[in-house]
């Protein structure tokens, strides 16, 4: 197999590498937040009127622990009483496996083709 | 001024002169060796010694 | 090869391809244990608990044993691996000698990326600590946090530039103190040493399992946080005198602590905190052991914790720094990416203009992204990474059987470890998706852009050969 000669890359084209990937990777952490797709959010399914910390379901144990943190039960109680919602659909949880495969057969079928030819030059054929 | 104030000032200050002292070195640095010399550095050569010294003996 | 001698002080990391300057070779096991330790350890002090608001207190503790098993593969796998292939670079000089290119390039940007987004994490939260310290002591104004957070990634890294050693040296000593506070804590309030505080059963009580089972998995997300960062050992494979031996020694000896550490930090957290309180990070319990120690009435205690979260934060950033610009250096002297950055400083011998180059990105993320959303982007890189180690195993054992090449070290019960491994993975990915699912896709979709990039466009810049640099025989099967 032929020895492959890589061209010298110039500062101009070094620079616009770099340029094109910061851009991607800003691009990946802040799109999510722009179009509000982002993180999971809390909240409180049925609120309780004039809280007391049995009403919230604490024990004396555990009320005595909240009131030496510094809380009353009005502060307390949109920590005590929100939850996460883990209902999800199916369909978006086959979607998310199908990305993750094809992701990992991309590269993994790419690299392999990439492999052969190192392994080809450096041992040579 | 309070104190903190003056904490942050100090601060702002300080990541500046880090920040400059990078900034000088790495200027002069580039400037007073050749590229060749500063990126020459290559993986693997304790590997590669290793195997050299092995064949010398 | 003659005129070189590898015992020479001056010509150390100079070697016959042609190398005149070099990162110097100065680590022994400590610092290898104080960087893998120092990065994970403010897991810790802080992140950790968001598991416990994910299925409550039980669901935590599941959860950080199952990370635990995850790490412990981790661990021995990448002990094995990197104990063979010792280079800076780590696990992406790994997948480019084992799996191929590209996968090589996806395993250097997970690094990067984990690590940078770890590194930016760590500076809001020690910006944050500096606000709270200042209402503490009685300053009305809300604090400007902004110059602390910059003053943090500035000092970090001006301290990596000017040299490997005094930067790993600085972690072991915080990062020392930072384990020590958690073990004087333990001791002080579980009543092994007199006065104990700790009441399980009456807090536990009704809370069990708030979310039932789905809260076991859930929890697996941030059960990561316990251990993320651990794998970071094999980045100083190039500076440190002994690979083969320092580097599975100092992996296994730090995952061990941090299993040590993450039992006590859930035994005395969730032992004083309620569970609704200490799960809720952002509102909250931020910084649970320090919590924890306001409650047991000790100022003593008080104080030990609060420099101890301020130590894990700082030795956390500390060996991000170190870890990410060691990937990006390996990458770019591989011309993965500008060869510009595959400069190492000739008098410091540190890969001076990565460090640089990795700043402004590291501010950028510690000034405008929430925190939830950096540490989100910091797990999902570490889990895509984490996949990829069990298949790197696989292939490693099979291109090269045993008594093929010398290991420093070879792991027990393979496969079992790389199967494990795998199914925990797919867990931890069904417990993101539960939460961050969008986060998931778009970080997913950004690696297949970039990945095609590469391939189509930034290859043509790499030495094709000459980029397999181990002494090995041809590969199995090729």
């Amino acid at each position: 197999m032929a020895h492959y000669t890589p061209p010298k890359q110039g500062r101009a084209s070094q620079l616009i590498d770099v340029i094109v990937l910061v851009i991607l990777t800003v691009g990946a952490l802040f799109v999510p937040l722009w179009l509000g797709l982002a993180g999971a959010a809390k909240s409180v399914e049925t609120p309780v009127a004039n809280p007391t910390w049995e009403t919230l379901g604490q024990t004396p144990a555990q009320a005595a622990q909240y009131e030496a943190l510094g809380y009353t039960p009005e502060a307390a109680h949109d920590l005590i009483l929100a939850r996460f919602d883990y209902s999800f659909s199916i369909t978006a949880l086959l979607t998310m496996i199908a990305v993750i495969l094809l992701y990992y057969f991309l590269i993994l079928r790419f690299s392999e083709v990439e492999y052969r030819e190192v392994i080809a030059e450096k041992f040579g054929e | 001024m309070d104190l903190w104030n003056w904490l942050e000032y100090a601060a702002w200050g300080l990541s500046v002169a880090f920040g400059l002292h990078m900034a000088i070195d790495w200027l002069k640095t580039d400037s007073s060796y050749s590229e060749d010399v500063l990126t020459s550095s290559r993986e693997g050569e304790l590997e590669a010694m290793a195997e050299e010294h092995k064949v010398k003996s | 090869m003659t005129d070189v001698d590898i015992t020479s002080k001056t010509m150390d990391g100079m070697g016959p391809h042609g190398t005149k300057v070099g990162l110097l070779r100065v680590l022994g096991p400590a610092h290898v244990w104080a960087l893998g330790v120092g990065i994970v350890l403010v897991g810790e002090y802080m992140g950790w608990n968001f598991a416990v608001g994910k299925g409550g207190a039980y669901a935590a503790l599941i959860a950080c044993w199952f990370a635990g098993i995850l790490y412990t593969c981790v661990a021995m796998i990448d002990s094995e691996v990197t104990s063979t292939v010792a280079s800076a670079g780590g696990q992406y000089t790994q997948a480019k000698h084992i799996i191929g290119p590209l996968m090589a390039f996806n395993v250097g940007l997970y690094l990067v990326f984990a690590y940078t987004m770890l590194e930016a994490a760590n500076a809001i939260t020690a910006g944050y600590l500096f606000s709270v310290v200042a209402s503490m002591a009685g300053y009305q104004a809300p604090l400007d946090q902004r110059p602390f957070i910059i003053l943090v990634i500035m000092f970090l890294a001006w301290l990596n530039y000017r040299g490997v050693l005094a930067t790993l040296t600085f972690n072991l000593v915080i990062t020392a103190f930072a384990f020590i506070a958690i073990l004087v804590l333990f001791l002080a309030t579980s009543g092994i040493a007199g006065g104990g505080i700790m009441q399980h059963a009456a807090l536990f009580e009704g809370h069990e399992l708030p979310y039932g089972w789905i809260g076991i998995l859930a929890a697996m997300h941030f059960g990561l946080w316990y251990y993320l960062g651990i794998e970071g050992t094999t980045q100083a494979a190039e500076e440190v005198r002994s690979p083969a031996r320092a580097l599975p020694f100092g992996t296994l000896a730090g995952i061990m602590t941090l299993l040590i550490a993450a039992t006590l930090t859930w035994y005395v957290s969730s032992g004083v905190l309620p569970w609704e309180y200490l799960g809720d990070g952002v509102n909250g319990s931020v910084a649970p052991l320090f919590d924890t120690a306001r409650l047991s009435g000790s100022t003593a205690l008080v104080w030990l914790l609060g420099f101890g979260t301020l130590f894990a934060t700082l030795a956390s950033a500390n060996g991000c720094i170190n870890d990410a610009s060691r990937a990006w250096f390996a990458m770019g002297r591989d011309k993965y990416l500008p060869g510009w950055f595959g400069a190492v400083h000739p008098k410091y011998r540190t890969p001076y203009r990565s460090i640089v180059f990795l700043v402004p990105i590291a501010l950028i993320f510690a000034l405008g992204a929430p925190l939830d959303q950096v540490i989100t982007f910091s797990i999902l890189s570490g889990l895509l990474g984490y996949t990829f180690m069990p298949l790197n195993i696989i292939l490693f054992r099979r291109k090269w059987p045993l008594h093929s090449i010398k290991r420093g070290y070879e792991h027990p019960f393979h496969p079992v470890p790389a199967i494990t491994l795998l199914t925990l993975c797919g867990v931890t990915f069904f417990a993101v998706f539960l939460g961050y699912g969008t986060q998931l896709v778009a970080m997913i979709g950004f690696y297949i852009v970039v990945s095609l990039w590469f391939h189509f466009w930034r290859y043509r810049f790499v030495n094709r050969g000459a980029q397999f640099t181990m002494p090995w025989p041809k590969p199995l099967g090729y």
